[in-house]
């Protein structure tokens, strides 16, 4: 007895070092971000502002996809959503982006909540499909009121003079603006794979019947799940377009924003919080990298390493290197093994 | 002690199709009962209890619990409610560790703590229950067949219930692995914990039941004390066929 | 009244075309559960293909289609069995990652080959048509159409009838057991792969004869498998059919009487519909209801 209650002091003494580390962690982070901020120019700026953005964007998909297992497919329909309520009433109503911001966030996680009563009821493929016929169905529905949306033209929103309730934020503002976000999602995620919530969700996503036999209403915790990684991507769809300025259906409801998404979170290592942090800055920066010296075959080149990351390390980046000390075994063959035919 | 049974059912069936899996069971189980349920393979013991826990949902007949109607309800509702089930497919939360599996239902047990450190602490003595103390850290997959029993066992419990059904938790275990199981459920009763004991081992059923009854096809055969029950050739006829009780009735 | 039989005629020829799309598409989700998002890319590369070739030999689209058909077949099975395979058992995000990404590099691939012009394959019969009272039937269109129906049916054919057809459909039931009976599971899942991608070839290059095709539009036809899919239930192959011709349907009565855009979107509510209230497809119950997990 002795000795156990010394192992529970032991893990809690743990416990807290471990989030005192993690708080400094944080700390030389937002430092080093604002350091940074200082110290590049526009182009780069714009650039690593897009990393923070994706960090947020993973984190928020991973809520969904990662902890709770349901595969949003469709996950950029809350990007749009959210982001097309900001322009319409920053234009209409004018709203300053301040306000518009977090109600964004709102209506993203409002809309969740009712296409997930019936959505979440469906399992694996289909209700991937489901939420892509949402998200591919909701760019119709922009693109068919004109009036409201500006339709396929696109909408513009007001960004200086006196119609403008916010002035343009710049590279550097923007910049603190997704840092901001980035570290949001981040802190949420990290909230979440830590509390009852979390663990109820992660218990959903390994069984859920089990789940709801030890008392988890799980049509409840889903649908919580869904919104609040909604309110997430929302929150990002709406400081996206606030950055674009001009906004148009294709894009804001691109479905390669929501592929980017679970890429980061998948090749990352989903359901932990360093997993799809660590996807969305890697890949982000292969992309530009790519970008920049494959001009014609980036694309072609990024392919084949979703391909491999896929195949060699199904379960992550993160999870691969977890279980590899569990078990002392970091084999890439043995880890094909795991789901091969 | 309470008059008004923990569970009652009233007339409880399930249609699958043309199919009647349950059908017209009635019967009642008071607080610190421990009830052995039998029957032969199909008699619809596990959608019995699936209709209990509100992991199917009844097309005729009532669920009572303290007396109160919960026919239909969630199951969630009904595991708030106090009662606890295990599955017979054991279903372990396979990404988590062993002690994380039982702080899942400690947190969500309706008085529970809602902070995840005091649930960890709280699992390890239910893992010492079950005989899991020292696993707490290993992962669901790296368990034995007995152990994974046992871990479906403490996640009923985690739950702290006050009713308690057990589909087959013995099942597939060597004789020296029932034993601690059994006393497991005489120290359960002893705390006032009633136990719905559904099992294909009768040594079992035999050993802890203060009452059994008896399913086949869907319907209560008969319910009584285990010998008694044991004994009856109508139980043996749907365990080895009628020529074989109208043997033993013979030889009689 | 004329419109509409005019719009019905050329929603059932269109719905032809849709059915041969999804029916391979239809099969593999059902046989191994796997959505296979490349499926369009294999529709776009079998058109490709079968321009190429009548570029070269001259050869005509309707002969061509059966060398789209061969090549797809072998990309398909080397892309099961070398690919999909390493991770068919994994979660759901994991195999629609990888065909995904197998997606954006045939995509990418055909835009670095061919460019991204539009292109169509061009035939001295390519404008008849003929009258049935005062509807217009434009030929290639119904030959298109009749061809897609006699190849749904084969399939349903050989997928019955053969021994190999018969293996295929065993292992998707319940592949543990099939495995048993000494059915080697890793090349019939190729196999099945690979008729998929040869259908879709063959829709491709019919599809090439009536529009235009590029890369970018392998996305709208792997969208259209998935509603049809869904619609006639998965691995249904008549569902299929019957799935295929009511979007058709749908989709011609919809881009002539609802105003604007809208009819992009009809398809999509339509899925949607369909999941929610009929998981299992309209045309009765698809056979993988019968499927053991493993």
């Amino acid at each position: 007895m002795t000795t156990m209650n010394k192992g529970i002091q032991g893990l809690k003494g743990k416990g807290s070092q471990r989030t005192m580390l993690e708080g400094a962690l944080v700390l030389i982070v937002i430092a080093l971000a604002l350091v940074i901020r200082t110290k590049l120019p526009g182009g780069e700026l714009r650039a690593v502002s897009t990393i923070f953005m994706f960090i947020a964007l993973s984190q928020a998909w991973n809520i969904i996809g990662g902890f709770t297992g349901y595969a949003s497919f469709g996950q950029v329909v809350f990007f749009g959503m959210g982001g097309y309520f900001t322009a319409v009433v920053m234009l209409k109503f004018h709203f300053s982006f301040w306000l518009a911001l977090p109600l964004a966030g709102v209506f993203a996680a409002v809309f969740a909540a009712l296409i997930g009563q019936p959505l979440l009821k469906l399992k694996g493929h289909y209700f991937a499909i489901a939420t892509l016929g949402v998200a591919e169905g909701m760019r119709e529905v922009v693109i068919n009121l004109p009036d409201l949306t500006g339709g396929g033209a696109g909408i513009s929103v007001p960004i200086a003079g006196t119609f403008a309730k916010t002035q343009y934020l710049g590279d550097a503002g923007f910049y603190l603006l997704f840092l901001g976000l980035a570290l949001f999602a981040v802190g949420i995620g990290t909230l979440v794979s830590r509390n009852k919530f979390g663990y109820g969700l992660r218990a959903i996503h390994q069984n859920e019947d089990a789940a709801a036999a030890v008392g988890i209403n799980t049509v409840r915790s889903k649908v919580m799940a869904y919104s609040l990684s909604a309110f997430i991507t929302g929150v990002v769809g709406a400081s996206y377009v606030f950055q674009q300025v001009t906004i148009f259906p294709e894009r804001l409801f691109d479905v390669e924003i929501t592929v980017l998404m679970i890429m980061m979170v998948v090749i990352g290592g989903s359901g932990t919080v360093v997993g799809p942090l660590l996807g969305a800055i890697g890949l982000q920066f292969i992309s530009e990298y790519l970008r920049e010296h494959f001009t014609n075959v980036h694309t072609f080149i990024l392919a084949a390493i979703i391909i491999l990351a896929v195949i060699l390390i199904p379960q992550g980046a993160v999870n691969y290197f977890r279980e590899g000390r569990r078990t002392k075994d970091y084999s890439l063959l043995a880890n094909i093994r795991r789901y091969r035919l | 002690m309470s008059t008004v049974p923990i569970l009652e059912t009233r007339g409880l069936g399930r249609r699958f199709g043309a199919l009647d899996a349950v059908s017209d069971v009635s019967f009642s189980v008071n607080q610190g009962e421990i009830l052995g349920v039998i029957g032969p393979n199909g008699a619809g013991k596990s959608t019995f209890i699936n209709l209990v826990t509100g992991h199917i949902k009844p097309t005729s007949g009532q669920v009572l619990i303290d007396g109160k109607d919960m026919t239909g309800q969630a199951p969630w509702d009904i595991a708030r409610a106090g009662v606890a089930r295990t599955f017979q497919i054991v279903k372990p939360f396979n990404g988590m560790t062993v002690r994380q599996n039982i702080a899942v239902g400690i947190m969500y047990e309706s008085h529970g703590t809602n902070r995840l450190s005091v649930a960890l602490e709280q699992a390890e003595a239910i893992l010492e229950e079950v005989g899991l103390g020292g696993s707490g850290d290993r992962m669901p997959g790296e368990l034995s067949t007995a152990d994974i029993r046992r871990l479906e066992f403490a996640k009923a419990l985690a739950t702290k219930p006050r009713l308690l059904l057990l589909d087959e938790v013995m099942a597939g275990l060597r004789p020296t692995e029932i034993e601690p199981s059994l006393e497991l459920i005489r120290t359960l009763k002893a705390r006032g914990t009633t136990v719905i004991v559904v099992e294909h081992v009768m040594k079992a059923i035999v050993a802890v039941s203060d009452r059994v009854l008896v399913l086949a096809q869907g319907k209560v055969l008969m319910q009584g004390g285990a010998h008694e029950v044991l004994a009856d050739p109508r139980v043996i006829e749907v365990y080895l066929g009628h020529r074989y009780a109208k043997r033993q009735k013979g030889n009689a | 009244m004329d419109t509409f039989l005019q719009v019905t005629a050329y929603g059932l020829l269109q719905g032809g075309l849709l059915a041969l799309v999804a029916v391979g598409f239809s099969l593999v989700w059902g046989i191994m559960n796997i959505v296979n998002l490349s499926h369009g890319a294999f529709v776009i590369l079998g058109a490709y293909i079968a321009w190429e070739v009548q570029g070269w030999f001259g050869l005509d689209p309707f002969l061509g289609m059966f060398v789209s058909a061969i090549v797809l077949f072998c990309v398909g099975y080397v892309i099961q069995r070398y690919l999909i395979n390493l991770i068919v058992n994994g979660p759901v995000f994991i195999t629609l990652l990888l065909t995904f990404g197998i997606n954006m590099a045939l995509i990418q691939g055909m835009n670095l080959v061919f460019t991204a012009d539009f292109r169509s394959i061009q035939t001295s019969y390519g404008s008849n048509s003929f009258e049935i009272g005062n509807i217009r039937i434009p030929l290639v269109r119904l030959l298109a159409f009749l061809l897609a129906i006699v190849i749904t049916f084969a399939l349903v054919a050989f997928v019955k009838r053969t021994r190999t057809g018969i293996s295929i459909m065993a292992t998707g039931m319940d592949r543990g057991a099939a495995r048993l009976m000494g059915i080697r599971a890793r090349h019939v899942y190729a196999l099945t792969f690979a008729i998929s991608a040869a259908l879709a070839g063959m829709a491709g290059t019919m599809i090439a004869t009536i529009e235009t095709f590029d890369p970018s539009k392998a996305g709208k036809f792997t969208l259209m498998a998935f509603v049809v899919a869904v619609l006639g239930g998965l691995g249904n192959m008549y569902g299929a059919l019957v799935g295929g011709l009511l979007i058709g349907l749908v989709e011609a009565w919809a881009g002539q009487y609802l105003s604007g855009t809208w009819v992009n979107g009809i398809a999509f509510l339509v899925l949607i519909l369909v999941l929610i209230f009929r998981p299992n497809g309209l045309v009765g119950k698809a056979f993988y209801a019968a499927r053991v997990e493993i």
